[in-house]
């Protein structure tokens, strides 16, 4: 039996979420990776490269993501009803997309046939957007419907999954290998610059902000600067012929990938504060003045 | 058409928890588990101190985003304004939870009693498995409400089909009924009194109005 | 809920009165004979203020009645040694060894005689909050009234913890043995510490609501902002215990700075003794034939007696009286001639001239100008000259009022407060009128029912009122009660209420050290004692030391729920059934304690919804057996028939249900007789209904006329005067109090009969505390916060402790978890919010957690009801701190009155690691 979570209110402001524990990170952490890898996994692929063992590796990942998902669930045996929802529910289309990605993946390892791998490609990508959007639909949690947090939870599972890929391949991939890590731990880095701000901006909560912000060194250097730094040298290094290539990519990729977990795991696990409450007006009670309105544990705007 | 709402006069709030511990009689929720409670909020420094008290529970709104991530349609929006949750449904996800911008949902997994792990006569008889491991939340006493019409009774004017925390209410701060009925209690509260809906800026459309002073 | 059909649904309806703020009306939802839900009773939202709601305390019987932890068979001690260290070893026994064992402790007693050597009733009772545990004793007042005397003075918190002062004075002056505003008309409330809004149970807290809406103000004076201060327009967080400063810097503002001219003259001048004259002596001058005080007469220029038709008594000036008599204590007559004469409102005005605004800013940590503008406030809200029609005739309309909360109108400082209080409203003509200062309920005066039957013309043209004798002659030199009420205390008189309305401290303490020159008896211990929904290891002060004494007692019988930290020591445990599991029928309506006064009246009935658990027996036929096996059947059966602590006779014109004397009867029998006597009384013979109609229909109402909520007319009448402003009488009394004292070389009560004054001076009201403290050899700097208590609405008479619903909801409140303090005070300590802290006073501490807050003052700590429990089960667990725990009981923190306020000095530090206890 699942422990209960403690859903007493204690204070009136933001509140860290009690439902989804480490399962529920595993799923963004292992499902982000697991579908940018079947992403990069098929574009080498078409490119000629057998990818089978990557592809399949990367429907493992996604596959133990939701795994640890049906273990967290409280009805497990009433899983298939997760898709009766397609209207509307992130949640039901995830698993969908989930469906056709282990079909065409499935596909894809067996035949390397280039239509299964582009499709199966494409649902690692639909997949991991799938998750993005999750978090966004989630409204009680202002670290996660932030517009920019969708963004950065894709480019991510981009990065994570070059970066697990890169020093799979052949050498001759590993210059491009090295500048599509480089050019995504940026890009992600600029995202997670932004999704910051524009969290500051709309004044999420105070606990947010400092949760994530207790990451933002590591992130920032070890998982960002550091692994493009290493990725651009093993371009370097693949264009001038160097060898070695292979550990320098492999690091940065490892690099690159921990930091996507640790940056879901912190959003999942650390940042997710509720929206707490806001009274828009104080009560005029008799004849006194009202007061400003208050939401407390929010950040100001 | 009928949508039901409610009404809290926040001026006349004191914080008693006397909804809080009727709504836990009424639907016999576990220890741990309210569906509404109220809140005491604090704000300013002192002397220039203003203390609140702010009733809490499911909002029941127009545009749930809670019923929009589920992804079993256990949780559905009601033609008369309810949104209600089918336990037979839920799969316990909780990303409602994670939707709710009011914290009014509550998952439990464990059966856990008032006085430990044996339930007391109350709680025995009224036990219900199917709601562990499954998302619950204030219905706005779905089952009297679902019982007016064959009543005659009106939801909001007569006790029997009205929510327990209405009527237990005692300051008189709540009120309950058909905004689309402008003769309704609720819709003549709100056309003469100034009031707001909590975090109406995400867009939910909230049932559950706020009056913070006259018009 | 999954609804099944099969279930048989019933709605069973009640009452609640576990606390003062009722009676309130409920109904039980029973579900396949299981009580499921408490709901209000609709049917009688058109005659109950609160529309036939309960508040939250009574949502927890429920699971009251099915707590695994109840007592459910009778139970008796076998471990013959008594301390918190001692398991009681409590066995079960059946029903008739528990009974028999009371009945032969009870005859032995009989054989050596009801008093003891040292003029003691050797039999004691313990009932806990206000009264209310005899709503739920069904006939056991009949057994005790059958039995005899019985000492009520061991108290459960009475004198400390209710509003003690304002029961006294509240009944002297104006028959308010509780006041409140009359909120459903008021326009304005300075309410001074008064939590209405969480102690006033759901009459007070929906005529509130309504007024707020309606747009009344209320200004919140007390030092934390409390449940009550919340709801409020405005908070004045006043220094602790200097509220009478505030309250004379009021009446200054009123009476020296806007003057008589802006206030109600006529009211003063014919409802009160503004215009008796004082002499010199600080005694009104008396005519010297027939000894009536003087007044001056504007119309001849001379004195005359104050009831000499035609009179047109002057309130301002200073006049030569040519002869006059004054009469000093022990009928001291002492004529005087060509004296000076001065209305007691001059001297009032004189009086209060020093206390100014400015003044009291100093000691009160209040702006002058706020103190200044809130009289201005209340001068210009009182409308003076307007008029309102109530049940068809005009009245006057004076729209403000002033209510006073626990602390400050008990211990030093509450007569002071009690007194400007009253004099604030007669000013202003708001006393006992519409919009006014109400009185709802006497006690001390009789009957309890109607206190306007209680207005006789007394002396002086006042009401008659029933002190205590403190003549030569009739003095009660030798204690009647082991708290010496009737030999302390004249204010508290002799009624039925009146013993556990004395020093109740007193008794507790008196059997530990008695003062060096006591020179009464020795308080001795009861032979047996008898408890009941109280628990005074809990709620008194000092409570480790208390249970010491708790444990000398030789017999204690306790009625009891469950274990808890005073029934640790008894010798017999008996589960009665609870609330709703046992059969009475009580008053409702007219005008009750706080703010229940309806414009009902009639009775209620509390029925079994469900079958009592395990052996738990009614109370009625627990007392009925008593009665029986200590062959006092004939006065119990007697003492029913005449209505005690019952509804009504049993017989009146035109009716007889009388119960044979000589039977023993069943348990609705007595009840059914009940039913018909009282319908039939409330009706006027028109009807009947017995036991199975009130089953059904709950309760039986006629209309009570609203104009019996106000006093003033009823004094109008009679031609009668408010005695105030001026306290001639009281100054008297104190004095000859003071004789008898000293007669018989006793000096220990010296300090509480400078208390007795005729104009109160300010005097360092919590200044006592501290010099206390350094008496007692600690230092004042090592103590430098207030420590304070609260009300708890979820808790308030703390009976419901091991209620988990209770503890559920009340977390919910600020302050349930711990002790409040100021957010920056804090800080500079080291504290954080939910940290671990000790609250150490000179006689002990107590530990809980920090709850940090802004709305308390900066040297004021807060907490919440009172806790500490040891043995009560689920209580035990709290971790809450109490002040109870730290407060000492003391003689020197004693008033005249007999009681203390909850307040003590402490200091507060965080804890490191884990609490020893």
């Amino acid at each position: 039996m699942k422990p209960n979570r403690n859903v007493l209110p204690g204070q009136p402001g933001p509140r860290l979420q009690q439902h989804w524990d480490w399962r529920a990170a595993a799923n963004f952490i292992c499902g982000g990776s697991g579908g940018g890898l079947v992403f990069f996994a098929a574009l080498a692929g078409l490119a000629g490269v057998d990818v089978r063992a990557q592809m399949a590796a990367g429907l493992a990942l996604a596959a133990a993501g939701l795994l640890c998902v049906w273990l967290e669930i409280g009805r497990p045996w009433r899983a298939l009803n997760v898709f009766r929802h397609l209207r509307t529910s992130w949640m039901t289309r995830e698993a969908a997309v989930a469906l056709l990605l282990f079909g065409s993946g499935t596909l894809a390892v067996a035949s390397s046939h280039p239509a299964a791998q582009a499709l199966a490609g494409l649902c690692g990508l639909a997949f991991v957007y799938s998750q993005a959007r999750i978090l966004t639909a989630d409204k009680g949690i202002p670290a996660w419907r932030h517009a920019r947090c969708a963004p950065l939870m894709l480019l991510t599972g981009v990065a994570e999954g070059a970066g697990l890929i890169a020093a799979t391949l052949p050498g001759e991939l590993h210059a491009v290998a090295g500048m599509v890590i480089a050019l995504a731990v940026l890009a992600r880095l600029l995202l997670w610059r932004r999704y910051l701000d524009g969290l500051r901006e709309s004044a999420a909560p105070v606990a947010s902000l400092r949760a994530l912000a207790a990451i933002e060194r590591r992130f920032a250097v070890f998982g960002s600067i550091v692994p493009a730094s290493l990725a651009l040298l093993a371009t370097a290094g693949a264009l001038v012929g160097i060898a070695g290539t292979a550990i320098v990519l492999a690091v940065a990729g490892v690099l690159a990938t921990a930091a996507g977990g640790l940056c879901k795991y912190t959003l999942i696990r650390r940042a997710a504060f509720t929206q707490g409450i806001a009274l828009a007006h104080h009560p005029v009670r008799g004849g006194r003045r009202p007061a400003p309105p208050a939401a407390p544990g929010l950040s100001k705007a | 058409m009928t949508r039901y709402v409610m009404t809290i006069d926040l001026r006349r709030c004191v914080g008693c928890q006397t909804c809080t511990a009727a709504c836990k009689n009424a639907n016999a929720t576990p220890p741990g588990v309210q569906w509404r409670r109220v809140l005491d909020l604090e704000t300013g420094e002192f002397p220039d101190v203003r203390r609140s008290f702010l009733p809490m529970a499911c909002m029941h709104c127009a545009e749930p985003p809670c019923a929009d991530v589920c992804p079993t349609q256990a949780t559905q929006k009601r033609g008369d304004g309810l949104v209600s949750i089918d336990y037979d449904v839920c799969i316990g996800c909780a990303n409602c939870v994670m939707a709710c911008p009011y914290e009014a949902r509550s998952i439990v997994h464990e059966a856990h009693f008032a006085y430990g792990d044996t339930p007391i006569a109350s709680e025995a008889i009224r036990f219900d498995p199917a709601r562990l491991s499954v998302a619950t939340k204030c219905s706005f006493c779905k089952e009297r409400i679902d019982a007016a019409a064959g009543k005659g009774l009106v939801p909001g004017r007569d006790p029997e089909v009205t929510p327990a925390c209405v009527n237990s209410c005692i300051s008189g701060a709540m009120a309950f009924g058909d905004i689309d009925d402008p003769d309704s209690t609720v819709s003549r509260l709100l056309a003469t009194t100034q009031h707001f809906r909590m975090h109406e800026d995400l867009g939910t459309g909230p049932s559950v109005h706020y009056i913070w002073d006259h018009a | 809920m999954s609804a099944d059909t099969s279930r048989t649904e019933r709605k069973v309806p009640s009452y609640c009165y576990n606390c003062v703020a009722g009676p309130d009306f409920m109904t039980v939802k029973v579900v396949d004979d299981v009580a499921t839900e408490i709901e209000p009773n609709f049917a009688a939202a058109d005659i109950h203020p609160a529309r036939g709601r309960v508040c939250v305390k009574a949502h927890g019987l429920v699971q009251k009645t099915y707590n695994p932890h109840r007592i459910l068979q009778p139970m008796k001690r076998t471990n013959p040694k008594k301390g918190r260290n001692e398991d009681p070893g409590f066995v079960p026994i059946s029903w008739d060894e528990a009974l028999d064992t009371i009945a032969t402790r009870l005859a032995a007693v009989r054989e050596k005689g009801l008093i003891d050597e040292s003029g003691l009733p050797r039999v004691a009772a313990s009932f806990g909050h206000g009264g209310t545990p005899a709503m739920y004793m069904g006939t056991f007042p009949a057994f005790l009234a059958a039995w005899g005397p019985i000492d009520f003075s061991f108290g459960s918190g009475q004198g400390v913890k209710c509003v003690h002062s304002e029961h006294l004075y509240g009944e002297f002056w104006h028959r308010a043995f509780t006041v409140a505003a009359d909120t459903p008309h008021c326009r304005y409330v300075i309410s001074i510490g008064s939590n209405v809004d969480a102690s006033g149970g759901p009459c007070a807290v929906s005529r509130h609501a309504d007024a707020r809406v309606r747009g009344y103000k209320r200004v919140q004076v007390e030092p934390h902002l409390s449940i009550t201060g919340a709801c409020a327009s405005e908070w004045v967080p006043i220094r602790p215990k200097t509220d009478p400063a505030f309250m004379f810097a009021l009446i200054h503002v009123l009476v020296c700075e806007h003057g008589i001219g802006q206030l109600d003259l006529p009211f003063l001048r014919d409802r009160t003794s503004s215009p008796y004259l004082v002499g010199p002596d600080g005694l009104y001058l008396r005519d010297p034939d027939s000894a009536r005080p003087l007044v001056w007469d504007a119309a001849t220029g001379r004195a005359l007696p104050f009831d000499t038709p035609g009179v047109e008594p002057a309130l301002e000036g200073r006049f030569r009286v040519t002869a006059a008599v004054t009469v000093d204590a022990d009928d001291a007559r002492h004529p005087l001639a060509d004296v000076e004469g001065v209305p007691a409102y001059t001297m009032l005005v004189e009086h209060m001239h020093k206390y100014t605004p400015e003044w009291a800013e100093g000691i009160c940590d209040v702006p002058a100008a706020t103190i200044r503008r809130i009289a201005g406030e209340y001068l210009a809200n009182a409308c003076i000259g307007e008029a309102i029609e109530i049940d068809g005739a005009a009245m006057p309309l004076r729209p403000v009022a002033v209510t006073l909360g626990k602390s400050v109108n008990n211990g030093w400082g509450a007569f002071e407060c009690c007194w400007a209080r009253t004099v604030l409203a007669t000013l202003v003509g708001a006393l006992e009128v519409p919009g006014g200062t109400l009185g709802t309920t006497v006690r001390l005066n009789r009957p309890h029912d109607d206190r306007h039957l209680s207005v006789t013309a007394g002396e002086d043209g006042f009401m008659a009122q029933k002190f205590n004798p403190t003549d030569k002659e009739n003095w009660v030199a030798q204690p009647t009660g082991r708290n010496a009420h009737r030999t302390l205390v004249p204010i508290v008189g002799n009624s039925a209420w009146s013993q556990a309305l004395g020093p109740t401290q007193l008794a507790w303490m008196f059997q530990r050290e008695v003062p060096r020159d006591f020179n009464m008896p020795k308080p001795t211990l009861p032979d047996i004692w008898f408890i009941y929904r109280s628990n005074p290891a809990i709620s008194f002060w000092d409570t480790p030391t208390l249970v010491e004494t708790i444990a000398t007692f030789p017999f204690t019988v306790s009625f009891a729920y469950t274990v808890d930290e005073t029934n640790f020591f008894a010798d017999l445990l008996l589960p009665e059934a609870t609330d709703l599991e046992s059969l009475q029928m009580i008053k409702v309506g007219g005008t009750k304690f706080v703010e229940q006064f309806w414009t009902a009246r009639g009775v209620v009935l509390r029925q079994p919804a469900v079958e009592p658990q395990g052996e738990a027996r009614d109370f009625t036929w627990i007392s009925t057996e008593l009665a029986r096996r200590t062959g006092l059947l004939e006065p119990y059966n007697k003492a029913i028939n005449r209505g005690a602590g019952g509804v009504s006779p049993r017989a009146g014109e035109g009716y007889d249900f009388s119960l044979d004397p000589t039977r023993t009867h069943d348990v609705d029998t007595i009840w059914d007789a009940i039913c018909r006597a009282a319908s039939t009384d409330l009706s006027q013979g028109q009807e009947t209904h017995d036991l199975a109609w009130f089953k059904e229909h709950g309760f039986y109402t006629v209309p009570m006329p609203q104009r019996s909520w106000y006093l003033t007319p009823t004094l109008a009448e009679k031609g009668l005067r408010y005695e105030l402003p001026y306290q001639e009488r009281l100054l008297r009394i104190g004095r000859e109090l003071g004789n008898r004292l000293h007669e018989h070389d006793m000096h220990w009560w010296d300090t509480q009969l400078s208390e007795y004054t005729a104009l109160p001076e300010w005097h360092d009201v919590p200044g006592r505390w501290e010099q206390a403290l350094v008496r007692s050899g600690a230092r004042a700097e090592d103590f430098p916060f207030w420590l304070l208590a609260t009300k708890s609405m979820q808790y308030h008479t703390g009976g419901n402790v091991s209620i988990a619903l209770m503890r559920e909801v009340a977390q919910n409140v600020r302050g349930h978890a711990g002790v409040i303090m100021n957010a920056n005070t804090a800080k500079g300590l080291g504290i954080a919010d939910g940290d671990r802290v000790e609250i150490r006073s000179h006689i002990g501490a107590t530990y809980g957690k920090a709850v940090l807050a802004h709305g308390i003052r900066p040297d004021t700590l807060v907490i919440p009801g009172q806790f500490d429990h040891w043995a009560t089960p689920v209580a035990k667990d709290f971790g809450m701190p109490s002040l109870n725990t730290v407060a000492p009981m003391s003689l020197e923190l004693t008033d005249a009155t007999g009681s203390g306020a909850d307040i003590v000095r402490v200091a507060i530090r965080r804890l490191e690691g884990s609490i020893v206890q």
